[in-house]
């Protein structure tokens, strides 16, 4: 019977040409305007590592005094201080079993001026990730051409970077540089490895600055920090008032921050961990670091990090509520455009009564006809939700990876069409089914 | 095959309480041909209406070929309807954007049948009444009375044992109501019980059974003649 009441359906939109088009219209703009919104949440929100998102962990140490007051909602800060991230960064915790290696990395963001030291190309500024080599696995990263810096590498703090696909592309033309030299402000660096195009939706890695951007051009080693003097181009706030009067003081700080990483991949490990965080932290404060009767941290897995830092704020979520309250309103209107066209109808609803359709079947019937309507208009939606989606990304650089519809959200689109299409149509329905035939038999 | 006990219809609005039907009581037997007269307002319609169950009766008992219609669910009398009902309406009621091959397929796809079988049962019906070079034309293609003969094709197409028609005449001139009348008799005559509501003196007269529904109740014809004649004089008088 379904293919029955599809044909039905079919014929009684092309019957009201003008009012299936101005509902199909009104559907489309509700559903186009909607997914516009639900699909940049839906990116913003999700899991942006699923492989592995359970397994990675960014790390927090409370390293304050009692009462002393931090702009995060628990009081703690987002970073590491450079002097316990680079701690955690050279952690050997395979001592006592030599099958456990755990996977970790400190970070941080630093800009430069990139050039050639030619006259060929002019200088252009670029953000780059200063990071440990382990980055790259852990954040399942792949090579075009090389790989990341060797460990004896990092450890010898060599000037050595990876680029990615895109920069490569633009001082190199996309062919094969490792090996070949820029200039990172006046210092040459060697290529070692161009890094896949990373086309991430969140930078969950580090939302400190823009979630939404796109990753770093550039990564080189995190031992270069010390003896290069690099700054970060991070935050540099602290809690405690202390003198700072050369590099090595401001490296032994608590105002120089980063974010630190670790994978897990067990319970074991997670432990283990834990233990040792519980063990440094207990051993700074009797150093007399800072005043704690409580030792406190946190390792939150990447969903978890990203819910905690509010990475999708709640004017998106409210955002999201609006444009469903839009489309609402556009049900609405469907609704009584159903109403007049299904009872309208009512006397042909007679008939097929008398010639032996129960209401139930009436009733489906007329569902299946609005969920036409719906399949109709959410698919002229998801034009409409394309269009929404260009003006993002040309209105905003950011959104570039976000404002996008992945397969998820343009099969989600006429699903919700057909359901809010059958949520409109279900009173129309249920009032054109339980009219008694008889009054119409007599009438038509 | 039909027996009404002491049915009765009251239509209740806020303030008025209508008794469509009283104490109506009818036996009908298989194969007969009966014409239904009477004034207007006087329930022939809502009769009829009740046998096809197209309303539900408020009191008495309905039964079908012995099933009690009025404790069978809306999805059990609409298959009633569909396996032992065919209705013929004054209007036609014709479904106006299916063809004639589509608006007798109607029941059938509530019948749930299978295509080839609708498709036969079709061609039969539609050439039964005459029709057949027609299937694909549209009802507004077709003048009164041949839609009239595509409304009995279509009551007749789920074989029905029970047709009902309320004034199959009544949109029709005089030639084509006889031929859609001879239609009948013809049907008749190969074992489907007929009810036909009429005004048509002429017509009722060629049915085998009369019988008279005045004030919601009935008046049998020998009834009619013996003890009502007042009444029914009276509102015939009315009627005119």
């Amino acid at each position: 019977m379904l293919f029955y009441y599809m044909d039905i359906g079919w014929r009684s939109l092309r019957r009201t040409p003008l009012v299936s088009i101005l509902m199909v219209c009104a559907i489309a703009i509700g559903i186009g305007i909607t997914m516009t919104s639900l699909s940049v949440y839906h990116m913003m929100s999700m899991d942006p590592i699923p492989a592995k998102s359970d397994r990675l962990f960014a790390v927090q140490l409370n390293t304050m005094d009692d009462n002393t007051d931090w702009w995060s909602d628990d009081n703690m800060p987002f970073q590491l201080t450079f002097k316990d991230a680079m701690h955690l960064h050279k952690l050997k915790l395979n001592d006592r079993d030599e099958n456990i290696d755990i996977r970790k990395t400190a970070m941080l963001v630093a800009q430069f001026a990139v050039h050639m030291n030619n006259d060929e190309m002019a200088p252009f500024l670029a953000m780059t990730r200063i990071a440990g080599r382990e980055f790259f696995p852990m954040f399942e990263r792949e090579f075009v051409y090389g790989s990341s810096w060797s460990q004896e590498q990092e450890n010898n703090a060599e000037a050595v970077i990876v680029i990615n696909q895109e920069l490569n592309e633009r001082l190199f033309g996309g062919s094969n540089s490792v090996g070949k030299e820029i200039y990172l402000d006046d210092t040459p660096f060697r290529i070692v490895g161009v890094m896949q195009q990373w086309d991430i939706h969140t930078k969950f890695y580090d939302v400190n600055n823009g979630p939404f951007d796109s990753p770093e051009p550039i990564f080189m080693p995190i031992t270069l920090v010390e003896p290069n003097q690099i700054d970060t181009a991070g935050n540099t706030n602290g809690w405690k008032y202390g003198d700072i009067n050369s590099w090595e003081d401001f490296l032994q700080s608590e105002n120089f921050w980063l974010q630190f990483w670790v994978e897990l991949d067990n319970k074991q490990e997670t432990q283990r961990f834990e233990d040792y965080l519980l063990a440094y932290l207990t051993e700074e404060a009797t150093k007399g670091r800072f005043e704690r009767e409580v030792p406190s941290f946190s390792v939150r897995d990447v969903n978890n990090w990203l819910d905690y830092r509010g990475v999708v704020s709640e004017d998106n979520k409210v955002l999201v509520g609006l444009s469903f309250l839009f489309l609402a309103v556009c049900l609405a209107n469907i609704l009584g455009l159903l109403l007049g066209k299904f009872l309208r109808r009512a006397p042909e609803v007679g008939v097929r009564r008398a010639l032996g359709a129960s209401k139930r079947q009436v009733f489906l019937q007329h569902l299946v006809e609005v969920s036409i309507l719906g399949l109709l208009g959410g698919s002229l939606g998801i034009a409409i939700a394309q269009l929404g989606l260009w003006g993002v990304r040309t209105t905003s650089g950011n959104y570039q990876a976000l404002a996008t519809m992945d397969l998820g959200m343009l099969l989600a689109a006429p699903a919700i069409a057909i359901v809010s299409c059958i949520i409109a149509g279900l009173y129309p329905a249920w009032l054109v089914c339980k009219t008694q035939p008889a009054i119409y038999l007599k009438t038509q | 095959m039909l027996s009404m006990k002491n049915i009765s219809k009251v239509y209740q609005t806020e303030k008025v309480q209508t008794h469509a039907l009283r104490d109506f009581n009818l036996e009908v037997a298989e194969g007969e041909f009966i014409a239904v007269t009477g004034p207007s307002g006087s329930g022939k319609t809502t009769f009829l209406n009740i046998a096809g169950m197209l309303e539900p009766h408020t009191g008495g008992q309905y039964m079908l070929d012995g099933i009690d219609v009025g404790k069978l669910s809306d999805n059990q009398t609409a298959d009633l309807r569909n396996q032992k009902i065919g209705f013929i309406f004054q209007g036609f009621n014709l479904i106006p954007d299916l063809n004639l091959f589509e608006n007798i397929e109607v029941p059938l796809r509530y019948a749930g049948i299978k295509s080839a079988e609708r498709k036969r049962r079709i061609v039969e019906c539609l050439e039964k009444v005459g029709l057949a070079s027609r299937a694909k034309h549209l009802p507004q293609q077709l003048s009164g009375g041949q839609q009239q003969r595509v409304a009995i094709a279509r009551a007749l197409a789920g074989k029905p044992r029970f047709l009902l028609a309320d004034e199959p005449t009544g949109n029709l001139d005089s030639l084509m109501a006889r031929q859609v009348m001879e239609l009948l008799e013809s049907i008749n005559e190969e074992g489907a019980t007929i009810i036909m509501v009429t005004h048509d003196a002429e017509l009722a007269r060629r049915a085998p059974r009369n019988i008279q529904v005045v004030d919601g109740q009935l008046a049998d014809f020998t009834l009619y003649q013996n003890k009502t004649i007042e009444a029914v004089a009276n509102a015939t008088a009315m009627e005119v």
